[in-house]
């Protein structure tokens, strides 16, 4: 290869690191709001799942992709009601209560999808977010493209909502109070913390962020909605925030880290590598585990994690 | 501790409330989506029972889903969260394949070997998560499910030409050769039917299941269920048995992959029916004993079958069955405390009234 060609790869490389993290970091950051409330929601890539198909839907039938954008992030928060349903007032395992929701919303999502777009010859499909063009800083050389090039949704991660999600989580009230309920829910509640809430808007928050980050996929990154779409993406998520030690900041690392995985696979597909494109597509799921394997170890989970809470018990 | 091989009326009671629920939910989609349930359940009860062959293929997809249902349930009950089982079916289906294959020698022997591997590969692919869990305490949820995405990309690549050792070179689908026939499983109600000999496989299963739970290891198992101190008290070497309990329960598995090849497809296929969900659901229904598995399997084997014709004679998208599943499943995790709740409630009123009275 060329030098020239070997710097657009990285270039083209690198940009798609930040566009594919989008949708891993999108759902990380909800997560660590449940996660760090003492819940651990597996039934994350189902919520993603229903985001993703809502978000299509209704993109594609008021043809508005905001509209489509919203109907993702309030999909998310209808169905993770059923997650914080189950693990806070029926003080359910939440890891079988995830492993239900997986499987509720893969029947749920092809009914919904088959119900409002029939069978068709040519699955229907929407005009996905446009890429915005930063006005001069797009015109930086190699950083131009890698930064400045983006749709507006993968801009409003990095800038808004990572930072949002950072200030609410280390910085108010409402951030000490999902800690203080994950760490111990006995103490919150005779603070007078109101335990059985904040475990309830902690859950509903990370299925928001979720939906968001299943219409991502399908409306942003995408253009049309399959079953598979999701394809691991909210189990890596719940990875990512393990990882992450429960931190933002990290998170974002750690997504950054998945979607350059996934960016090297599709580009080293793309140049015909000697490697067979079945062992690169393995790749984002070996990751996993490896994180995993690195994070789990030494990660300090929340004291009251996957442990429900109730008054009468001591 | 209660004893988990015994059903109680009660539950037997809720299990089919349960049930009932989601079939009458099922019956609001029918009706969402166009179509009437009368009709759609009446299709769905002749597509599983309306001939002898339809009967036939009953059994078939039993096979399966009770074997891997039996294999979930061990690992459950020792809360661990083994949902990877599609990733170790295909394991064992691939490692299957290659002994057929690739191994020379007679037919008997390689038959024996072909099942030993399949087992062995099922027992492993699950054994990896065992041994991330033991020694890294990665969550097995995460890693037995990332697991059966790389099993599957395996498979893609094995029977994929023309780099992919299996893959057949006569033909441009992705797929193996066909196995030897002499191979292929004798099938019990002759050519046309494809019930095959698989069934006294699954019959030794469902006795093997029954006393599985008397047996040392299976009380071992049971106590690790129950929390690492209750382990420690009773002496049970907690790492030795998650690993155990993993292998076991991913040798069902395998088990499964294997008669797949054997007795069904004959050869190996990048595309397969996927019983992961399935099974998970099943074990779940059946209260994790083996009584509830070959009941609850019973139902979602015509649920299956029945649902596949329901959806070729009407217009009822096969979702709706899927999505009867997962409403099944969250109405068995609510259930627990649902029927405490119930309990209380009618334990509290009696007091009640003497108060009154």
């Amino acid at each position: 290869m060329a030098d020239s060609t070997i710097l657009a790869f990285f270039i083209s490389l690198l940009a798609g690191t930040v566009r594919l993290a989008t949708p891993i970091l999108l759902p990380a950051l909800g997560q660590i709001y449940t996660q760090r409330a003492g819940i651990l929601n597996l039934g994350t890539e189902g919520t993603m799942l229903m985001g993703a198909v809502c978000g299509f839907t209704v993109a594609s039938v008021t043809g508005s992709l905001w509209l489509g954008m919203a109907a993702g992030i309030m999909a998310g928060v209808a169905y993770s009601l059923i997650m914080a349903w189950l693990s806070v007032t029926m003080r359910a395992n939440q890891v079988v209560a995830g492993i239900g929701m997986n499987i509720l919303s893969t029947g749920l999502a092809v009914y919904i999808y088959r119900l409002v777009f029939g069978i068709r010859t040519l699955p229907p499909s929407v005009v996905p977010f446009p890429t915005v063009e930063i006005p001069v800083l797009s015109k930086i050389p190699v950083l131009g493209t890698i930064l400045f090039s983006h749709n507006i949704i993968v801009y409003l991660t990095y800038v808004l909502v990572l930072p949002f999600s950072w200030f609410v989580l280390e910085k108010t009230t409402f951030g000490l109070k999902i800690k203080a309920v994950g760490e111990n829910p006995r103490a919150a509640d005779s603070k007078g913390i109101n335990v059985g809430l904040v475990r309830y808007l902690s859950v509903l928050i990370g299925g928001a962020y979720a939906g968001a980050g299943g219409a991502f996929m399908t409306i942003a990154y995408m253009n049309t909605f399959t079953e598979k779409i999701i394809g691991g993406f909210g189990f890596i998520a719940v990875s990512v925030v393990i990882f992450a030690r429960f931190k933002p900041i990290n998170a974002m690392f750690g997504a950054l880290l998945f979607g350059m995985a996934q960016a090297l696979q599709l580009r080293l597909q793309a140049q015909g590598v000697g490697i067979p494109s079945q062992f690169l597509l393995m790749m984002p799921y070996i990751m996993t585990i490896i994180a995993l394997v690195i994070a789990s170890k030494k990660a300090e989970f929340p004291s009251a994690y996957t442990i429900p809470y109730s008054r009468m018990e001591r | 501790m209660t004893d988990r091989t015994k059903v109680s009326t009660s539950q037997l009671l809720s299990t089919f409330a349960m049930v009932l629920v989601a079939l009458l939910l099922g019956a609001v989609l029918i009706i969402f989506s166009g179509n009437s349930p009368a009709e759609a359940y009446g299709a769905m009860l002749r597509g599983a029972f309306g001939s002898k062959n339809k009967i036939s293929e009953l059994f078939v997809k039993l096979i399966p889903i009770m074997l891997m249902a039996f294999g979930v349930s061990i690992a459950f009950r020792a809360q661990l969260w083994n949902i990877g089982a599609t990733g170790q079916f295909v394991m064992g289906a691939i490692a299957t394949t290659i002994v057929a294959l690739h191994v020379a020698g007679p037919i008997p022997v390689r038959m024996v070997l072909s099942f030993l591997a399949a087992v062995v590969a099922g027992a492993l692919w699950a054994g990896i998560a065992g041994w991330l869990r033991n020694k890294f305490n990665a969550n097995e949820v995460i890693t037995t499910l990332m697991l059966s995405h790389i099993a599957r990309y395996f498979l893609m690549y094995v029977v994929t030409g023309p780099s992919g050792f299996l893959h057949d070179p006569h033909s441009d689908l992705t797929q193996s050769d066909a196995i030897p026939e002499g191979m292929h499983l004798a099938r019990l109600l002759g050519p046309s039917y494809r019930l095959h000999s698989g069934l006294f496989v699954l019959v030794l299963a469902i006795v093997f299941m029954f006393f599985f739970w008397k047996t040392t290891t299976g009380h071992r198992i049971d106590l690790i269920g129950q929390g690492e101190k209750v382990s420690i008290y009773a002496g049970v070497d907690v790492r030795r048995t998650v690993m155990t309990t993993m292998l076991i329960s991913g040798a069902f598995a395998g088990l499964a992959g294997w008669l797949e090849i054997v007795a069904i497809q004959y050869r190996l296929q990048s595309t397969f029916t996927d019983y992961g969900n399935i099974a998970t659901i099943i074990a779940l229904l059946g209260a994790l004993s083996p009584a509830g598995i070959l009941a609850s399997a019973c139902f979602f084997s015509v649920l299956l079958c029945g649902g596949s014709s329901m959806q070729r004679m009407t217009n009822v998208p096969y979702s709706v069955v899927d999505v009867m599943q997962g409403l099944i499943i969250i109405l068995v995790i609510a259930k627990a405390t649902l029927a405490n709740r119930i309990k209380g409630f009618w334990e509290k009123r009696p007091k009640k009234e003497a108060a009154n009275g």
